[in-house]
């Protein structure tokens, strides 16, 4: 028989883990129960986080935005705050799943399933977005990227959960995009996708400064500050996204999988940038 | 209370809604009978291999495993299909594709069925596999079923109309293209699912999601070794059917099992994984075209070859190659026709019925060619239709009559005078940066029954009960489309009765009367006729009965009302419970066999093309329209929006007609986008509905739908067959508005994103 624990109070989720410390973590289940259906896995012990209201918040502290571990897609989307300072990461949960995922599945398994092509962590990545973890006794910080190590692993520990997402707050001046591709409209995973920031200078030609993050084109979230920084400086245009588009794509290796192939994954790595110019 | 008529032509409320919104109509899959155990198989590991023992051992005494059964606990012939019976219940000398039954076990739960599934150990001697049908017709390729003469093709044959090849000779404008079309699955919501028992007579009682009830009961008296009289099959209404359970899923291991339970109810119900593996697809297939026409635009000659890839089994892939043939010249009128079909087997995976049966495959062929011959004569797209399209008397390229309501050219001339088509042009130069539009057309046709060699038959029942209410026996599965709340609407219009006093009987061996099938277009066609002349005989009764009861003295002076015989002059009136009291039980029921009209024109096939339904009398037409945008960027298409209009003779209820063809436009669309079910060295490898990409509300337009009512004078009010038409124009309609945006043809289908961009990318490369 299995037990399955749904605590109140962060004491007794750490009263479960040291317990069993092999007790699983359920935040809305979408990808988990997914998961442990196609591995015909019984875990002994599962420990839901759906009680904890602290991880439920979102709010904004000293320049940064701080958004729970078990806050839901469909809470974001609904958020005034993530409307108004984060355009990018509202537009990724817009096209996450369908709206019974979006109600149940939330950022921090997002997050925690390290999944390239995981719809939130493209954002988050062009976002310099910060994990809190904690421990029943310590919290530590680390930037999105160091929390996920490769497809499916991120570094938390045994007694380890996350437990907020912080994301300082970009320049009002800035424009943030994410462009899903999918196989279909909802309920895709995505064969590519691609999230950007973008700061141009009052002659709105300029870039300033600017932010690109591929998903589902290597084995995490894909960025490339070498070449951002080739950006900065020159004109907006058709022939420079495109430029910067060839030059990503010649630096990613993907997989051909039953999504897509990888010729096809690379051009899209490739146009993807030029988009904004569809939007803009 | 007595509710309003619903005359035939208005939209009577689906009489199956209330139930199923609610949750309280039970499908097949709904059953849990008290003391139940459940059903399952181990399948084939291999695509081709002989079984060279069976190691049940260690599954045997397991605790919770109640049976372990292999073919040699069948008695009968083992061996299921119509009209080939050549798949066995559980394989026996070998397997012949990736998920053949072998083991059907019987256990109180899952996860001890897991468990015995997992430990039986078959011994398998591997066999050399086949899996293109080309390699398969081959000499030296391996043979899936020794006993045939014709090796791996299971039929095959030609159309010869005319000249057939020399009159290319005095074409002003041929072309030609072989295009590739994919296997689809139906992706039912309800999965293969059913309950058997033997109850205490001995009759093997089997409830399932099935289509076709009536040749079920048959097939497995001879799979199964009983009388036919000693198994009962229960068609509860099916969640989605579509064709895939047009014959046999589970109910033939389910009566195996029932056999084998010790008396106790058994149920059998596949996991998505094993309904994609095990349940029929869509024959995928190949097919090259060659069209020539005069410099006039005159269609002059036309030549077809097919190859359809049936895998392992038989099921339907004769009825649906003959099909095929017969719609490989659509309706057009083309004087000289050659065309050649083979089906043949594979170690894939079985393709069987789906909506369309053969005709979706061939359209999307041919309603793209006539495009390119259009353009290549320099004549608009639609006008070079209007100008060949068959007339009622005409013969289409393959010599098929049209004796029968023929209203394509009212199809097209819809089209031609809507807005979308209007104004084409501005539509397609209004494409914003990096989008690409196209607007593309497509016509063609649906023969409605099974054709001249097979009874089409349906007997309908109805009964007057004691209360005044009536009782419909529906003799033909409703798999969703809503056939047989239909059959109240019919019943209703001619006894004068409000939906309220009719009772719905879903089919059941042991109290309907074999109607066949629901399929092939004909269930409301065939039943409705006969339900209809049933009804017209006890009308008949109840007023004379009326009249012997002193209401009148000739019946024409009655009026049959919701539950009452009026008399009109008097205004006097009986209630139906009294004229119900006066008639024996025998005399309240009435009952009536129709058999549907076949064309005994032309013979221009050859017998086994005949023999599997070649050719059809009555058709139903239509013609689509679809404006697509191309993103230039990721290749993915939208479908802006979508016009069908559709000739299905009378609109009985426009509300179903209405469902009839969103679905099917929607189900075409995904065939001609996203549906793309893999296969590879006979593996499937989309596994479920996670990377089988079924379409979303998100990912289709509204769709607008125009009926064009001709009155086809053999159907019930007019009406003919509307199920399938619907989805065979999708693919050509989009593909055509895809190769405008383009600029070029895509033979291959779907047209994912993937395969648009590539192809564009081609092209900046040239
Ligand atoms: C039909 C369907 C469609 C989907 N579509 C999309 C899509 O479009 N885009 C997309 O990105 N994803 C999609 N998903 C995947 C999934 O829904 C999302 O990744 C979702 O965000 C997961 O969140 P969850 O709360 O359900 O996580 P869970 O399933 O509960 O957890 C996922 C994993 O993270 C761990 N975990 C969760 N929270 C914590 C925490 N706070 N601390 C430590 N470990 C934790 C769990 O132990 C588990 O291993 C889809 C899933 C399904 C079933």
């Amino acid at each position: 028989m299995n037990s399955i624990f749904l605590p109140y109070k962060m004491g007794d989720l750490w009263e479960v883990k040291q317990k069993d410390p092999e007790a699983i973590i359920l935040a809305g289940g979408t990808g988990l129960l997914v998961f442990l259906r196609e591995k015909g896995l019984h875990p002994h012990t599962i420990v839901g986080l759906e009680n904890l209201w602290e991880l439920k918040q979102i709010e904004m502290q000293n320049g940064e935005i701080r958004i729970g571990a078990m806050v839901t897609h469909q809470q974001l989307l609904e958020s005034p705050v993530i409307q108004a300072q984060l355009p990018g990461l509202h537009q990724a949960v817009t096209v996450l799943g369908y709206p019974p995922i979006r109600h149940m599945g939330t950022i921090g398994g997002n997050i925690c399933t390290a999944s390239p092509a995981g719809d939130t962590l493209p954002s988050l990545y062009v976002l310099n977005a910060v994990a809190e973890l904690r421990t029943p006794t310590a919290s530590r910080l680390l930037p999105i990227q160091d929390l996920i190590k490769g497809p499916g692993q991120n570094v938390l520990g045994r007694d380890e959960i996350l437990y907020q997402i912080r994301i300082p707050v970009p320049s009002p001046s800035a424009v943030s995009f994410y462009f899903k591709v999918g196989q279909r409209k909802a309920l895709a995973i995505s064969v590519c996708s691609l999230a950007s920031m973008l700061q141009v200078a009052e002659d709105e030609q300029t870039i300033v400064d600017c932010r690109f993050a591929w998903g589902s084109v290597g084995p995490t979230i894909m960025r490339f500050p070498g070449l951002e920084k080739n950006l900065i400086g020159e004109k907006l245009s058709l022939n420079k996204l495109r430029e910067f588009g060839q030059t990503a794509a010649s630096m990613v290796s993907p997989i051909t999988d039953i999504r897509g192939s990888a010729e096809y994954r690379r051009m899209l790595v490739s146009n993807l940038p030029s988009k904004m110019l569809q939007t803009l | 209370m007595t509710g309003p008529l619903t005359p035939i032509g208005t939209s009577l409320k689906r009489t199956d809604g209330p139930s199923k919104i609610r949750g309280l109509e039970k499908y097949a899959a709904d059953y849990y009978p008290a003391n139940f155990l459940w059903a399952d198989v181990k399948r084939s590991d291999h695509p081709h291999a002989l079984i060279k023992g069976i190691d049940l051992s260690h599954v045997r005494g397991l605790p919770g495993v109640l049976a372990v059964l292999t073919h040699e606990d069948i008695k009968g012939a083992n061996r299921i299909g119509v009209p080939e019976m050549d798949q066995p219940v559980l394989a026996d000398q070998k397997v012949c594709y990736k998920g053949d039954p072998v083991v059907l076990v019987l256990a109180e739960n899952k996860a001890v069925m897991q468990e015995a599934l997992h430990k039986i150990e078959i011994d398998y001697e591997v066999l050399p596999a086949v899996f293109d049908p080309e390699d398969a017709l081959a000499e030296g390729a391996p043979v899936l079923h020794e006993n045939r003469s014709g090796k791996n093709l299971l039929i095959g044959g030609a159309i010869e109309h005319g000249n057939g090849m020399e009159a290319f000779q005095v074409c002003d404008a041929i072309v030609e293209a072989e295009f590739d079309l994919p296997y689809q699955e139906h992706a039912y919501l309800e999965t293969e699912a059913g309950i058997a028992c033997v109850d205490d007579e001995g009759v093997l009682e089997i409830t399932a999601s099935t289509q076709t009830p009536w040749r079920d009961r048959n097939e497995l008296a001879y799979a199964l070794g009983l009388p036919v009289d000693s198994i009962r099959v229960i068609a509860p209404y099916l969640g989605g059917g579509f064709g895939g359970k047009d014959g046999i899923t589970v109910q033939g291991l389910l009566g195996l099992a029932a056999l084998h339970s010790n008396g106790r109810p058994v149920k059998m119900w596949t996991s998505r994984e094993e309904s994609f593996l095990a349940s029929t697809k869509r024959h995928p297939g190949r097919v090259h075209y060659r069209v020539g026409c005069k410099e006039d635009g005159t269609l002059h000659a036309v030549s077809c070859r097919i190859v359809l890839d049936t895998g392992a089994y038989a099921s339907l892939g004769g009825p649906v190659l003959a099909l095929a043939m017969e719609h490989a010249a659509g309706a057009y009128r083309i004087p000289h026709a050659l065309v050649e079909g083979f089906c043949v087997y594979t170690n894939n995976p079985v393709s069987g019925a789906f909506r369309g049966f053969g005709a979706p495959q061939v359209l999307a062929g041919l309603e793209q060619i006539i495009d390119m011959l259009a353009d290549k004569i320099r004549m608009d797209r639609l006008e070079f239709r209007l100008k060949n399209v068959v007339s009622r008397g005409d013969e289409t390229g393959c010599g098929v009559w049209m004796s029968n309501s023929t209203g394509i050219i009212p199809c097209l001339e819809k089209v031609k005078e809507h807005p979308f088509w209007v104004q084409q042009e501005e539509w397609v130069n209004q494409a914003g940066p990096f989008k690409q539009r196209g607007v593309g057309i497509a016509a063609g046709l649906q023969g409605t029954g099974y054709g001249p060699m097979v009874a089409d038959i349906a007997n309908a029942k109805i009964e007057l009960l004691s209360d005044g209410h009536f009782r419909i026996y529906s003799g033909v599965a409703d798999m969703g489309q809503g056939n047989n709340p239909t059959n109240v609407q019919i019943a209703g219009e001619v006894l004068g009765q409000a939906a309220d006093y009719f009772e719905l009987l879903q089919p059941d061996t042991a109290c309907s009367l074999p109607s066949g099938s629901s399929s092939a277009s004909r269930t409301t066609y065939t039943f409705g006729n006969a339900l209809k002349t049933a009804a017209t005989i006890l009308k008949e009764r109840i007023l004379t009965r009326a009249c012997n009861m002193g209401l009148g003295i000739y019946a024409e002076d009655l009026l049959l009302s919701s539950g009452k015989v009026f008399h009109l002059t008097s205004g006097r009136e009986i209630p139906l419970a009294n004229i119900a009291a006066s008639m024996s039980p025998e005399e309240r029921i009435s009952s009536y066999a129709y058999t549907a009209p076949v064309a005994k024109h032309p013979d221009s096939a050859g017998s086994a093309i005949r023999a599997a339904g070649f050719p059809h009398r009555v058709f139903a037409f239509a013609c689509h329209l679809a404006r697509v945008e191309i993103d230039a960027l990721t290749g993915e298409v939208e479908v802006c929006d979508y016009l069908a209009v559709t000739d299905a003779g009378r609109v009985l209820n426009p509300q179903i007609y209405e469902q009839q063809v969103q679905g099917g436009a929607v189900q075409g669309m995904g065939y001609a986008l996203w549906e793309d079910f893999r296969v590879e060295n006979g593996e499937v490898l989309t596994r479920n509905l996670a990377s089988y990409i079924l379409p979303t509300s998100m990912d289709v337009p509204d769709i607008l739908s125009l009926p064009v009512e001709t009155v086809e004078e053999t159907g019930p009010f007019g009406m003919k067959g509307l199920g399938e038409i619907v989805i065979n124009l999708p693919l050509p309609a989009i593909a055509n508005g895809v190769a405008w945006a383009l600029g070029r043809h895509i033979f291959t289908s779907p047209l994912t994103a993937e395969r648009i961009l590539l192809t564009m990318e081609k092209r900046q490369a040239e």
